[in-house]
């Protein structure tokens, strides 16, 4: 959700005359959505900036997107960052990843989501 | 990861080493949970403005979706479970020359393989005030904005980005970054 909601406000601010750039992780959301710019690291979401304790990582991500902002020749411009997450790629298998999930765990996870929608609705309703 | 190809000269990386189809997974996921699927959002056309000035003497924005530290409101720490409690539903905006306490807790970051113990790898503050140091860019704006998240492209289209486009140009920026958890 994070990923469509900055590319709608990239999009609106774009509309309007103000250059923008989006650090992310969800590939296939922006680039749908369809965005001017966009930096893409191909790592876990929640690491958009580099990643963890490396400020190395961190300033070479940065140092990308904003060259992706000077140099972007067209709209729907990608570039993806050539840091890796590991290795070993097995990470992207685990993203809800309903295989691992029996019967009984699916029935947990929707009553978890609807706790969190309504938890979610009192709140929205009550700001 | 890479498979050899038996005989051959091609060395491929294995399938599933591409970027994660989220869209698809989101799909699959919550129909098995039994709720009808997302429609994403998605535009044929996109707006494209080139930036006017040097990044060396822009005004540089930036956006983020994390939310500011509520207390009373449960575990918002590293590690901790999905907490709608967590959520916020306007835009606020912070001086960008503070240490604000920013939180993903409210949000469907990746649980499992990101720890979410280092604020800069969600919120890049830090990193944009170095480069403004070394000269890369001329100045941050005065604040940053948060961006809430919501499932309505209505609200977020009607509403938030609306506001946000509204507070980026009383900061006068040339550019703006925005970055999603």
């Amino acid at each position: 959700m994070c990923h469509q909601t900055v590319s709608l406000a990239a999009r609106h601010i774009e509309a309007d005359g103000i250059p923008t750039v989006i650090m992310g992780c969800a590939k296939d959301i922006v680039e749908h959505c369809g965005v001017a710019r966009f930096l893409f690291s191909d790592f876990p979401l929640g690491n958009s900036g580099g990643r963890p304790f490396d400020v190395e990582s961190q300033t070479q991500t940065l140092e990308l997107a904003l060259r992706v902002l000077e140099g972007a020749p067209a709209a729907r411009t990608t570039v993806q960052s050539p840091l890796r997450w590991s290795a070993d790629a097995a990470w992207k298998l685990d993203y809800n990843d309903l295989s691992k999930l029996t019967p009984e765990q699916i029935t947990e996870r929707r009553k978890e989501f609807e706790m969190v929608k309504a938890v979610a609705k009192a709140k929205r309703e009550g700001t | 990861m890479t498979t050899n190809v038996s005989g051959g000269k091609a060395v491929f990386a294995e399938e599933h080493d591409a970027p994660i189809p989220y869209m698809q997974r989101t799909r699959d996921y919550y129909q098995a949970l039994g709720f009808s699927p997302y429609r994403w959002a998605h535009f044929a056309d996109v707006p494209f403005a080139p930036l006017r000035v040097p990044l060396s003497r822009a005004r540089i924005g930036l956006i983020t979706t994390a939310a500011p530290f509520q207390p009373g409101v449960g575990d918002q720490g590293p590690g901790a479970a999905y907490n709608a409690a967590a959520k916020f539903y306007k835009v606020y905006s912070d001086a960008s020359d503070a240490k604000p306490d920013l939180r993903i807790s409210h949000v469907g970051y990746d649980r499992r393989h990101t720890s979410a113990e280092d604020i800069n790898t969600y919120f890049p503050l830090d990193r944009l005030r170095e480069a403004v140091t070394t000269g890369r860019i001329g100045s941050l704006a005065p604040r940053f904005h948060g961006s809430p998240t919501n499932r309505s492209h209505r609200v977020t289209m009607e509403s938030d980005a609306p506001e946000l486009l509204r507070r980026c140009r009383e900061d006068r920026v040339d550019a703006v970054v925005l970055v999603p958890t």
